[in-house]
């Protein structure tokens, strides 16, 4: 076996060109692949955060029940012990309480329908960074008792910081909840389904209002590393009581879920076609360096080189010359992806203003998840592989005589 | 013999109208219907709203003007005390003493539930008739409590825009009371159950004052009704269901 191995190193570089030709094909093949599926990777992680960060939260703990019927009656204790303790457990960022409802906002003979949400200021802006987005008046704090209000809804009511608006809804078991309430703030959103109906107060605030002491509706679960959000989950379910469940991200917003599975097939296509033409590559490569050698196979047969010997050093040579260029490839990648992962991408133009209206960065990040190199490698190795058949069945058929006259 | 033979078809068909045969269904449910009617009426009563682990009682009182009017003024618990809901035709306000306002319903808030009841808002202002929206069918008699009920089967007419796939409701056979109805899904699933019971004369008229619905979808929970005082047609003209009015009356 030594022999053979020592045999098709040598072969390989008795044509040094050739090889270099061939290994560095798939060297620009998995290059490119990786690079590829690692921006697609990055930029659903990158999507996912942003969607999750606006609202919900990778994982959000709520009463059971809570989430179909969205009901006050389905709330939970707001514990401060258990929120520390869900930021103490490891890969969380930070455990964001609210106390949401639905109520009526009317201001002189206007009214519409709100989204009342009942927030820690300090932890709800360290999430969504709330306060970046006033536009008038100032930031709520734990004791205020007035609201933000966001900015398309302000407008339906003709309404500015300083003025008083009605908040007219039901509290915990039906209980009317009514009170006279200023505006301090303006909060402005892209989204205009946010943007015109949102209305943040304090949770205390909230709690006064809809007769409920010490409750809130949800705790928001943002985590700093959202690879590990099963583990974390089990953790969460170890700390939470029966009367709570807890919410992964992909029940909450399932349509993001399916723009990016369908994101990800268009993604795939591309890959495919790039696959196919790596294969050719590399198949032409190989077909060449085959026809390049027909008089030297057929000498080497000839002379009484067994032909499954022959094979067996083409294969390792084939083999051998994938390793280098995969390999390397490989190696290669991982500074360009580590790179372009710290220092993403910027788009310009119109794309960046939409993504900055919607307060997300414009840019492309790498996703650096090994899972990708493993898989892009294999593929890749599995397509030179099965490229190296053509010269094995090429020396099957070989006949010697008619090789030698070419 | 003349005499004789001129009279006897009429008998005979004086007997087969009013003894022979039982009344048809649709003049059942008229008489039914006409005994909880009236053109105008006031109401004292409770409504107590069950959960599966609360429940709240309200206090009211209810002027309305048939088909298109009705204050209501709620008088407990004393937190909500006060609040009036106007309906106007398919509109409905709301007056908040709390913060003297008084607030238009939106339509996008239609069908949200009414003070926390099993009631929506549009339940208030929809005016589906029982005797019209459906047509009835006499489908035997049956015993609830003391009380021999005619069973009558109501499938809705096809444009009533009726959720229901049929009503069977009980009405005794003495006094016309609808004694039970039960609502059945389009799957032919019994969904709701409504009863009457406490059978008292109040306003003139005998008739039960204690209504149940339960929801059978929904374990745990129901809506009480019960009257205190009821008043049939009384003095009471459409200017009494004003905005203005809401802030005045008690």
């Amino acid at each position: 076996m030594k022999l053979y191995l020592k045999l098709a190193w040598r072969n390989i570089w008795r044509n040094k060109r050739r090889t270099i030709i061939a290994a560095s094909s798939i060297f620009f093949a998995i290059l490119l692949a990786i690079f590829t599926r690692s921006l697609q990777h990055g930029s659903y992680d990158y999507m996912i955060d942003s969607a999750v960060r606006l609202y919900t939260g990778y994982l959000q703990i709520h009463g059971k029940g809570y989430w179909e019927e969205r009901t006050l009656e389905k709330s939970i204790e707001a514990n401060e012990e258990f929120i520390n303790k869900i930021e103490k457990t490891k890969f969380v960022e930070i455990a964001v309480p609210r106390l949401e409802n639905f109520m009526l906002i009317s201001s002189n003979n206007i009214t519409k329908v709100a989204s009342v949400i009942g927030i820690d200021p300090e932890k709800e802006n360290q999430m969504t960074r709330l306060k970046e987005k006033l536009v008038a008046g100032r930031y709520l704090n734990d004791y205020d008792e007035g609201i933000l209000i966001s900015e398309g809804l302000a407008r339906l009511l003709n309404v500015q910081t300083g003025d008083s608006v009605i908040l007219y809804g039901q509290g915990i078991y039906g209980i009317t909840a009514a009170v006279i309430s200023p505006i301090i703030g303006i909060v402005k959103f892209a989204l205009p389904d946010l943007n015109n109906s949102f209305v943040y107060l304090p949770i205390r605030f909230g709690q006064n209002l809809f007769s409920m002491e010490n409750k809130i509706t949800t705790i928001s679960v943002m985590l700093n590393n959202p690879k590990k959000i099963d583990e974390v989950e089990i953790e969460l379910k170890k700390l939470a009581n029966n009367e709570s469940e807890i919410m992964r991200w992909e029940d909450m917003m399932p349509e993001l879920v399916q723009g990016i599975q369908l994101d990800s097939v268009s993604g795939m296509i591309m890959l495919l076609i790039l696959y196919l033409v790596i294969a050719f590559g590399i198949l032409g490569t190989v077909m060449m360096m085959t026809a390049e050698r027909t008089k030297e196979f057929g000498i080497l047969i000839s002379i009484g080189v067994k032909k499954s010997k022959l094979i067996l050093i083409t294969t390792i040579e084939s083999v051998s010359i994938a390793l280098i260029g995969g390999l390397l490839g490989v190696l290669f990648s991982i500074p360009v992806v580590y790179y372009f992962h710290n220092n993403p991408i910027r788009f310009t133009g119109e794309l960046e203003e939409i993504s900055l209206k919607f307060g997300v960065e414009p840019i492309l990040p790498l996703s650096i998840d090994p899972g990708i190199f493993v898989a892009q490698a294999f593929i890749v190795f599995f397509i030179a592989l099965l490229s190296s058949i053509y010269p094995l069945n090429f020396i099957r058929k070989l006949k010697p005589v008619e090789a030698m006259r070419l | 013999m003349k005499t004789f033979k001129l009279i006897l078809p009429l008998v005979i068909f004086f007997l087969q109208t009013k003894f022979l045969f039982p009344q048809s269904a649709l003049e059942i449910v008229n008489k039914a219907q006409d005994l909880l009617y009236a053109k105008s009426s006031y109401v004292e009563m409770t409504m107590t709203i069950v959960k599966p682990n609360w429940q709240r009682k309200l206090g009211m009182k209810v002027w309305a003007l048939e088909p298109d009017y009705a204050m209501i003024y709620i008088t407990e618990p004393a937190r909500d005390k006060g609040t009036v809901t106007l309906k106007r035709k398919n509109e409905i306000w709301n007056y908040l003493p709390s913060v003297q306002k008084i607030i238009k319903i939106p339509p996008s808030m239609m069908n949200q539930s009414w003070m926390g009841s099993d009631f929506t808002n549009d339940d208030l202002v929809r005016s589906s008739s029982y005797k019209d929206d459906y047509t009835h069918n006499l489908i035997g008699s049956e015993k609830i409590g003391e009380y021999d009920c005619y069973k009558i089967e109501s499938i809705p007419k096809p444009n009533a825009g009726i959720v229901w796939s049929k009503v069977i409701s009980y009405i005794s056979k003495n006094g016309f009371m609808q004694l039970k109805s039960e609502f059945y899904d389009e799957d032919g699933k019994l969904i709701k159950n409504f009863n009457g019971s406490e059978i008292k004369k109040v306003g003139g008229r005998t008739i039960p004052t204690r209504w149940e619905m339960i929801p059978l979808d929904k374990p745990g929970n129901k809506t009480i009704i019960e009257y205190q005082k009821i008043e049939f047609n009384i003095n009471i003209k459409e200017s009494f269901f004003s905005q203005q009015n809401m802030t005045r009356v008690r």
